[in-house]
This record gives structure tokens, C-alpha cells and sequence, in this order.
């Protein structure tokens, strides 16, 4: 009796796991299915943007090395290092912003603090794009729209409104016991020497974190860079690069080099996070247990 | 995203405490020459080295003309589809002179963007230039341009499928091969129900007059839409497989425009055929398709701070020197008179097409701001047959909802 019962729950729980398995299955190919045809289409030979088949019929590197030589039309290196110069700089400047930012609301207390959080949650509801045509022509009249200077432009934008995204870290901030503030206080060291010497070193996870995120959101950025740009092809960013690449003019020949683009733009941020991974997962989770 | 919304105050404070330089000051020339410095926007093609620097060649040319200003050219990209959004959103900070598609006019004269030419200017653009693409760029009787290309599509087909006589009506076609068409894209999609008489705004310019795509005329259209999407050797051009087609050899005739020409010549080669718009047989009788029909034109930015010399140039880069060679290095059919009537020019079967498409079987598409009320209907009509929700049965209903949506302001 008792063997048949114990069979049978075996047997239970092997077509359950079997089903959860093949529905995984199945969700894991329809997620990863339109990354893997960017792929296959980043090394397709055969031109344009329309093909009969799924796989394509040859294969090539040369959507790669057009996408590098060939810069009279859309100048892909030229983007690459605009949008990686832009990236790095907003990505400095933002994670300094926000870890600052956590810092103050989570130790200090001040009248605004507050006030402070309800303002910028409630910042936080309107859409960014909103004040696209106003930034524009704030940046405008300041003269940062010409030449070099839309790369400032663009970097201000980027970190400018960091300092209200704050919570997370904060979040985490608050989870190292003020103790270990109170203690390192009552030997002298100063409120920036506990965020630099203690806080910081015991928070790694949320700067990784915050230094992904911050990272990412300009590198992907298509919207603001489209409206600061404008004619300044000089100037423009991977993501005005691929969209010209779609324009009716460049679709037929461009179409490839545009998926190559795709994948290559995606290349330093998996590496990032491949590498930073852990951190990650740890930040999100939250708590030093100290 | 939402870390940029506030970016707008932050990043304005931030960006004034840097107090960075702002413009630069004009200043007096040497030796009493004027110091100009004119902006100019064009695609990127025309200004890469592959394809020759055509802007770049027209304006020095420009600038040894006239000796008397010292000019600075400042080069920027935008093509002529999108310059015209860039020049309504801020014109201040815009080209001085830019190349614009005529059916962006009313964006830019909404906004007291553009240049009225006037004089002994508008009368060289007037010497220059056949009726059609005058009324092009005109508005409320005045030239807001100066017209260097033809825009408009027409029909490329496969020489050893059709002879000439064939190309002449889409039903013949149909019998004798493969024939794709932008069913779903209302640009392409109008023309059928335009040969059977539906009107757009009177004679185009006549916004009150509205748009009659309405009543029996229209009814058999969608009908004969109907059954030509039915039709097994009809295929519908979406998202590149027209010319996916041509190139494997599936498909025998696609509709398109000059720039899509060099891929289809080096996909048919000495195969490759253009003609105007077919007929097509409705009810026993021919009716003619029409095309929208536009030109790409030179335009002059309200706001530039030398007007003369801006003007000076955009009448420079329409003129037949610049069509000229705007034609050799980036294959961009000329609407000036001079080159029309040229032999060589003439001889190219591409140029002959659209210019017989532009004369023969196209409207000029209206510059009114009623407009864009027109392409969404038209559109959910291709895509209401393609789907198969629009039917015989239904086709006199549909026609008057497509018609009474064209009329609306309603989105």
C-alpha cells in the first residue's frame, strides 16, 4: 500500500513538473524568439528588409564591417562614440546624484525632507517626454543647442532629473543600522567621510545597481536625443543612427547593418550586467544584515 | 524615463550655473565684402562623399558667383520629409535654406516659416518650371519655393514577363504575371478610386468643396478592390516584400518610386521596366489610375538673418546647373524645364516615367491641412479588405464610413 502511494505522488509530481517544464519551454521561445531573428538577420547576405524565409539563406560578416567602413552616409563609429561618451559622462554624474540624494533623505533630517519625497513622487507620474519642447528650448536659449555643445546638452538632460530616484536607494540606505553611523561619528570622522568610508563600501550592491540603470537610460535614449539633435548629424546617437537606417530612403540597403547595429548596441550592456549580475539580484533584494 | 521628466528644471538650472558662451557675433567683413553665414539642410546623400557632395559643390559654385559676400556655409541633415517638422518646432534656430517635400508646405506656412518669393525671383522660378509644379508650391497665389525634383511613384515591371503593350492595363497584367501593389498604404491606394472620378477638394485647392470619395463611383471601386486583392496573382506590398519579390523573381511588377530604382535595376537588369500608372477595367470600361504627385522643393527659412543671400541660394540650388548635377551624382529626376527638354536626360527610361506619370496620370496632391484627415480611411480600407472585414455585402456601407471619416476632423 504504502510503496503504491509514494509511487504515485512521484508520478505526480513528474507530469507536474513535466507541464511547468514544456509551458517554460514554450514562453522561453517566444521570448527569445525575436532576439534570435535580430541575430540571424545581423549576418544575413541576402539584401533588404523583407525575406520569405525565417533563416537566412547565407550568411556574412560583412553587415559588421559595412556598418564600420562604410561612414559617408550614416556614420556608425561616429555614433557609437557620441552615445558611449554621452552615456559614460550622464552615468558619473547621475549615480553621484542619486546615491547623494539617498544619503541626505536616509540619514539626515531636515524641514524639506518631506516635502521633498512627496514632490518628487509626484514628478514622478508625468511622463518624461512632456517637457521634451520645453527642455528644448530652455537648452536653446542657453546656447547649448550647436555643435559640441549638444553633447553637454544631452548629458545634462540624462542626469539632471536623477536626484528624484532616489527611493531604492534609499531603501537600502535605510537598512544599514545608524549605529555604525553613530559609532564612526563619536570618532571623528565627518558626514561625507561616513558616506564615502561607510556607507558606500557597505552598499555595493545598490551602486552597481544604480550604475547600470543610469547607464542604460542614455545609451537607449532615442526621444530627447531626436529632439536635441535636429540637423546636427555630427552629433547623433546609436538610436538617431538606426532609426535613419529605417528611413524609405536607406530601409532597402540599410536593413541589415541596421539589425548588426541592434545587436551591437546591445553587446556592452549584456556585458555589464553579465558581469554585474550578482550585485544586481543582491541590490534588488535589498539589506546588508549588519 | 521618468528620471528625465523633471530633467527640464534641473537640468536648466544646472546648465546656467555652467554659464557656457553663447553665439556667435556677425562680425563686419573684410575689404567692404559682407560676412554671411547661411545654414543649410539637405539629406545626408546629397552631402557624402560616395555620392559626390552635391550641396557642398552647388554652394561653393554659389559663393564664386558672388564675390561680394564672404560666406560661411554651415552644412546639417535633414531630409525632405522630416525638414519641414524641424522648421515649424523652431525656426529661429533652423536653416536658412532647406529642401522640403511640397506636401510639408502648410506645416511651415502655419507657422510663418517660409519665404514668399516675390519679383524678378519669382519670376525666374516661374521661367523655370511647367505649370504643375508651380501650383505645387504655391499657396494662396504665392511661390514658397523653388521645385528641383519630382515626387511621385509610378510602376517598375519585369520586361520578359510584360511587353509594352501589356503595362498598359492592370487586368492584362494580372493575366500575365505576378503584380504587387501598396495595397495597404493609402499614399498608393487612392489612385483607384481618383480614376473613377472621386475628387479631393474640388480641383485640390478648394477646401470647403471637401472630399467626394463617396456614393456609386466609390462603391465599385471597393468592389473591384475586393476582387483584385481575391486575385491569386496579386500580391500585397508590405514592409519591403515588393521588392523582396523582384528580387527572387516572385513578383513581376511592383508600384514604387525613383528610390527604390537602383535596387530593382540590379535586381532585373536589362529586364527592368518603367511606365506611368496602367488602367484598370472597371465594369467593362477603362479608367485611368492617379497618382499623388508632388514636387521636392527649395525653401527659405522667415527667420534667417540674411534674406537676400538666402534667397540668392535656394533660387541657385533649383536651378538647371544644380538639377543638373543633382541628377547625375544622386539620380534625382529634374523638374526644370531646360533639362526636361533635354535629350540625354530624356533617354533615361526612370526620368521618362515620372515624367509621364507627373503629366499623364497623377493629381497634384493638395496642400490643404484637411488633408491629413485623408490618409487614415483609405488606409483601414486596404486593410479592411485585406482582412477580409470588408466584403461585397458591406462594401456601399464601408465606402460612405471611409468618406464620412475623410470629411471629419474627428480623430
Amino acid at each position: 500500500m504504502a510503496g503504491k502511494k509514494i509511487q504515485s505522488a512521484k508520478r505526480k509530481r513528474f507530469i507536474n513538473n513535466s507541464i511547468v517544464h514544456v509551458i517554460l519551454a514554450v514562453l522561453a521561445v517566444i521570448w527569445v524568439f525575436p532576439i534570435v531573428w535580430v541575430v540571424l538577420t545581423s549576418f544575413r547576405a541576402e539584401q533588404g528588409s523583407y525575406v520569405s524565409t525565417f533563416l537566412p539563406q547565407s550568411y556574412t560578416l560583412d553587415n559588421y564591417i559595412r556598418l564600420f567602413t562604410d561612414t559617408t552616409i550614416l556614420n556608425f563609429p561616429q555614433m557609437f562614440m557620441n552615445t558611449l561618451f554621452i552615456a559614460i559622462f550622464s552615468c558619473i554624474l547621475s549615480t553621484f546624484y542619486v546615491l547623494a540624494v539617498s544619503y541626505c533623505l536616509s540619514r539626515l533630517r531636515f524641514k524639506l525632507r518631506k516635502p521633498y519625497m512627496n514632490m518628487s513622487m509626484i514628478l514622478g507620474l508625468f511622463p518624461g517626454f512632456m517637457s521634451m519642447i520645453a527642455v528644448y528650448f530652455i537648452l536653446k536659449a542657453i546656447g547649448l543647442t550647436e555643435g559640441n555643445l549638444i553633447k553637454l546638452a544631452l548629458i545634462l538632460v540624462y542626469s539632471g532629473g536623477a536626484g528624484l530616484s532616489f527611493q531604492i536607494a534609499k531603501g537600502f540606505f535605510d537598512t544599514i543600522p545608524i549605529a555604525v553611523d553613530e559609532a564612526a561619528l563619536l570618532d571623528g570622522c565627518t558626514r561625507w567621510q561616513i558616506f564615502t568610508k561607510i556607507t558606500l563600501p557597505l552598499s555595493k550592491p545598490i551602486v552597481i545597481y544604480t550604475v547600470l540603470t543610469s547607464f542604460m537610460a542614455p545609451w537607449l535614449d532615442f526621444i530627447f536625443a531626436k529632439v536635441i539633435c535636429r540637423a546636427n548629424s555630427d552629433q547623433y546617437t546609436i538610436a538617431i543612427g538606426l532609426w535613419n537606417m529605417l528611413q524609405k530612403e536607406y530601409i532597402d540597403n540599410w536593413y541589415t547593418c541596421f539589425a548588426a547595429g541592434a545587436v551591437l548596441i546591445s553587446i556592452p550592456i549584456a556585458a555589464l550586467f553579465l558581469y554585474m549580475q550578482r550585485y544586481y539580484v543582491d541590490g534588488l533584494s535589498g539589506a546588508v544584515k549588519g | 524615463m521618468r528620471r528625465r521628466a523633471v530633467s527640464a528644471l534641473t537640468a536648466a538650472v544646472m546648465a546656467a550655473s555652467l554659464a557656457v558662451t553663447g553665439l556667435t557675433g556677425c562680425g563686419s567683413g573684410d575689404g567692404g565684402k559682407e560676412t554671411v553665414r547661411l545654414m543649410v539642410w539637405s539629406p545626408q546623400g546629397d552631402q557624402s562623399k560616395d555620392k559626390g557632395e552635391w550641396l557642398q559643390t552647388c554652394c561653393n559654385a554659389f559663393a564664386e558667383e558672388h564675390p561680394e559676400w564672404d560666406i560661411t556655409f554651415v552644412y546639417g541633415v535633414a531630409d525632405e520629409a522630416t525638414s519641414a517638422g524641424q522648421v515649424a518646432q523652431d525656426a529661429d534656430a533652423s536653416a536658412d535654406v532647406f529642401l522640403y517635400a511640397n506636401d510639408n508646405l502648410t506645416t511651415m506656412t502655419d507657422a510663418d516659416a517660409l519665404v514668399k518669393f516675390g519679383g524678378k525671383y519669382r519670376a525666374e522660378i516661374e521661367a523655370a518650371n511647367s505649370q504643375t509644379s508651380l501650383d505645387s508650391v504655391t499657396k494662396d497665389g504665392e511661390i514658397y519655393g523653388v521645385p528641383f525634383a519630382i515626387n511621385t511613384w509610378f510602376m517598375f515591371y519585369d520586361k520578359s514577363v510584360f511587353s509594352e503593350e501589356d503595362v498598359k492595363n492592370l487586368d492584362t497584367m494580372l493575366e500575365k504575371g505576378v503584380v504587387s501593389f501598396p495595397f495597404t498604404n493609402s499614399w498608393y491606394l487612392a489612385s483607384f478610386y481618383i480614376g473613377n472620378g472621386c475628387t479631393l477638394f474640388g480641383d485640390g485647392t478648394d477646401a470647403s468643396a471637401g472630399v467626394d470619395f463617396g456614393g456609386e463611383k466609390a462603391q465599385e471601386v471597393t468592389d473591384y478592390l475586393i476582387d483584385l486583392e481575391a486575385n491569386p496573382n496579386f500580391r500585397i506590398d508590405a514592409d519591403g516584400s515588393g521588392i523582396a519579390g523582384m528580387r527572387d523573381g516572385s513578383v513581376n511588377a511592383m508600384f514604387t518610386g525613383s528610390w527604390d530604382a537602383a535596387a530593382i535595376q540590379e535586381a532585373l537588369g536589362d529586364n527592368m521596366g518603367v511606365a506611368a500608372l496602367p488602367t484598370y477595367t472597371l465594369n467593362g470600361e477603362e479608367k485611368q489610375m492617379y497618382s499623388y504627385a508632388g514636387t521636392k522643393a527649395v525653401g527659405v527659412n522667415a527667420q534667417s538673418d540674411y534674406m537676400v543671400q538666402a534667397v540668392e541660394l535656394a533660387i541657385f540650388l533649383g536651378n538647371e546647373y544644380s538639377q543638373r548635377l543633382h541628377y547625375e551624382l544622386g539620380d534625382v529626376v529634374p523638374c526644370h524645364t531646360a533639362l526636361l527638354a533635354d535629350e540625354d536626360i530624356m533617354a533615361d527610361e526612370v526620368v521618362a516615367a515620372i515624367n509621364d506619370t507627373f503629366n499623364r496620370t497623377s493629381i497634384l496632391q493638395p496642400n490643404l491641412a484637411e488633408m491629413s484627415n485623408c490618409w487614415v480611411p483609405v488606409e483601414n480600407m486596404g486593410k479592411g479588405i485585406r482582412n477580409g472585414s470588408i466584403t461585397h455585402e458591406n462594401s456601399a456601407e464601408q465606402t460612405e464610413q471611409m468618406n464620412e471619416a475623410m470629411n471629419s476632423d474627428g480623430i
